[in-house]
């Protein structure tokens, strides 16, 4: 198998699996009991905790708090800053936020609130005149994604975090679940950064939510007094144990590099080699996750593409609207403007640390005819042949 | 159907003189291109298609030249989602709808080229006056439905209903 679809989730890493065996075996017991295997938990979540916020770059480990998943960290994160709040009833936000986000805002403006929608250019970049522009007073929240989950390209942070507080009392939140392992992460400017264990070879059902010191936020899981009295729930220590080990690894065996090589290689030659294949997301590749290439083949379909790649054991995604469970295109793709029938033709590339050199080399030979045999059978064949 | 998709038969376009259908969808973003050949019985000679779409779709519309081929465009028109087994009805309806819009066109195509000396009361299936007027008194048929049924007429449209009521009430 080749599996280049690391954005939707990624392998366990070895290493991260033997730092939790212990804990799903010999080492048992609640981390809030004040016993000998109870402390045992206890150490071994709070030495995750140091790894993460090194990971991040926090100032103080207190200000990482672990949740379930991404999804929690986003929920928890706006939900908390509105319930600390309550008279400031705008949010800013974008369009091309992950579901976590841009549901939940949806879903916020049935309750009252007000929503700023910034959109973004066909590169997929924000204009930031226009934040400036919608912040008010009456501002609660500012919530931007570091890098986007389909196209990997990267929202200036730093800049819009400093953008925020200068002209806000605003909290700002990021959605970093797709950039932490990927890229370095800078929170000067942020306040609240969501993140998720399984996509750095954590397992699934673990994530974190970093809180500046200062932030107030209302917790979002009523209980127990775990995780300082923020987040209620028993504590998952193996799985908090492996996202420490997963950050660990992040750290201190980076091989960005290695993987962003590979990925140029996969993009350059297949923008070169097929006629209907076009670059979503900006060209500057500094201003895009070093592993992701979303690519739409124009006029052809992307869940056909990825039906014959996947019996060709290779795993990629797509953007085409019959493949989703909403039976929409991409709204990132609608968002920056890009024609339905290449939307729905978009393919998205996700290498990650096990990706090998063969693993591109068989795809480039693969994929481009493919593309040519569903070329063939297309009904666009006068707008394809154009192309040639 | 993994084979119709990973096999597609009949793909590309019908030889000429063709007639050729398209359905898309606004949903899902699929678009299809049906286009066939018809011999001088209103029989499908030959079906061919193009898709862009799932693999669903794919599979229908190939299951569907197969299927056609050789039937009269009458009895081409009467095949359903329902009976492309294996694949998504939605998918199966969608490229039955591109085949109905090609037997459409050749329909629009022989109405205009029409030359018979006889009144023509079905225009989508080529049914006479003459036609139905004996197949009522040979078979005793006293509802639209039957005479649909024996011999086409009234089965596209169904403009012509009140014309064949209209028959059926003289006799």
């Amino acid at each position: 198998m080749i599996y280049l679809d690391n954005n939707a989730t990624t392998r366990v890493a070895p290493e991260v699996l033997d730092a939790m065996q212990p804990y799903l075996g010999e080492f048992f017991g609640n981390p809030s009991s004040a016993h000998a295997p109870g402390r045992e938990m206890k150490r071994a979540i709070e030495g995750a905790r140091e790894q993460v916020a090194s990971l991040l770059g926090a100032a103080d480990t207190s200000e990482i708090v672990f949740t379930s998943c991404g999804s929690e960290s986003d929920n928890w994160a706006i939900r908390g800053v509105l319930a600390a709040q309550p008279a400031k009833k705008h949010i800013i936000t974008t369009l091309v936020e992950h579901e976590a986000v841009r549901n939940l805002c949806r879903l916020l403006e049935n309750e009252g609130y007000e929503v700023t929608w910034l959109g973004v250019d066909q590169n997929g970049e924000l204009d930031l005149d226009s934040l400036r522009a919608a912040l008010r007073p009456d501002t609660a929240l500012v919530s931007i994604m570091l890098a986007n989950n389909e196209t990997g390209v990267l929202f200036p942070i730093n800049e819009i975090g400093a953008i925020v507080h200068e002209n806000s009392r605003a909290a700002f939140h990021v959605d970093g679940v797709q950039a932490v392992g990927k890229i370095p992460i800078n929170l000067a400017n942020v306040d609240l950064f969501a993140m998720s264990g399984h996509k750095l070879h954590a397992p699934q059902g673990i994530g974190a939510l970093y809180i500046r010191k200062g932030v107030s936020l209302s917790p979002l899981i009523i209980g127990g007094a775990q995780e300082q009295g923020r987040r209620a729930g028993t504590s998952a220590v193996p799985n908090i144990v492996g996202l420490g080990a997963a950050c660990r690894l992040a750290r201190e065996d980076d091989d960005h590099a290695r993987v962003e090589r590979l990925r140029n290689g996969l993009e350059d030659e297949i923008l070169r080699n097929v006629p209907n294949a076009r670059l979503n997301g900006t060209a500057d590749r500094s201003k895009r996750l070093p592993n992701t290439s979303n690519i739409s083949f124009e006029y052809v379909d992307g869940q056909n593409i990825l039906m014959h790649l996947d019996q060709a054991g290779i795993c990629v995604s797509t953007g085409s609207a019959c493949h989703s469970t909403t039976h929409e295109s991409s709204p990132t793709l609608r968002a920056m403007n890009v024609p339905y029938t290449a939307a729905q033709g978009s393919i998205r590339f996700s290498l990650g640390r096990y990706n090998t050199e063969a693993d591109i080399e068989i795809t480039l030979s693969i994929l481009p005819e493919i593309v040519a045999k569903l070329a063939a059978m297309s009904p666009y064949d006068k707008e394809l042949a154009k192309l040639k | 159907m993994s084979d119709h998709f990973f096999n597609p038969r009949n793909v590309g376009d019908a030889n000429e003189p063709r007639f050729v259908g398209r359905s898309a969808s606004l949903t899902c973003g699929a678009h299809v291109r049906f286009s066939i050949q018809v011999d001088e019985g209103h029989a499908i000679s030959q079906a061919k298609f193009r898709a862009a779409g799932c693999s669903d779709l794919v599979a229908s519309a190939s299951l569907l030249t197969e299927r056609v081929t050789g039937l009269t465009t009458a009895d081409a028109a009467t095949i359903g989602p329902e009976h492309l087994e294996g694949v998504d009805p939605r998918c199966a309806a969608l490229a039955r709808d591109a085949l109905l819009d090609a037997i459409r066109d050749f329909s629009n195509a022989a109405r205009d080229d029409w030359a018979g000396d006889e009144a023509l009361i079905c225009t989508c299936f080529f049914v006479s006056e003459r036609t139905i007027e004996r197949e009522i008194q040979s078979r005793g048929l006293t509802t639209v439905a039957e005479v649909t049924k024996a011999c086409n007429a009234g089965a596209g449209c169904g403009s012509c209903h009140q014309l064949i009521q209209e028959i059926l009430a003289l006799l």
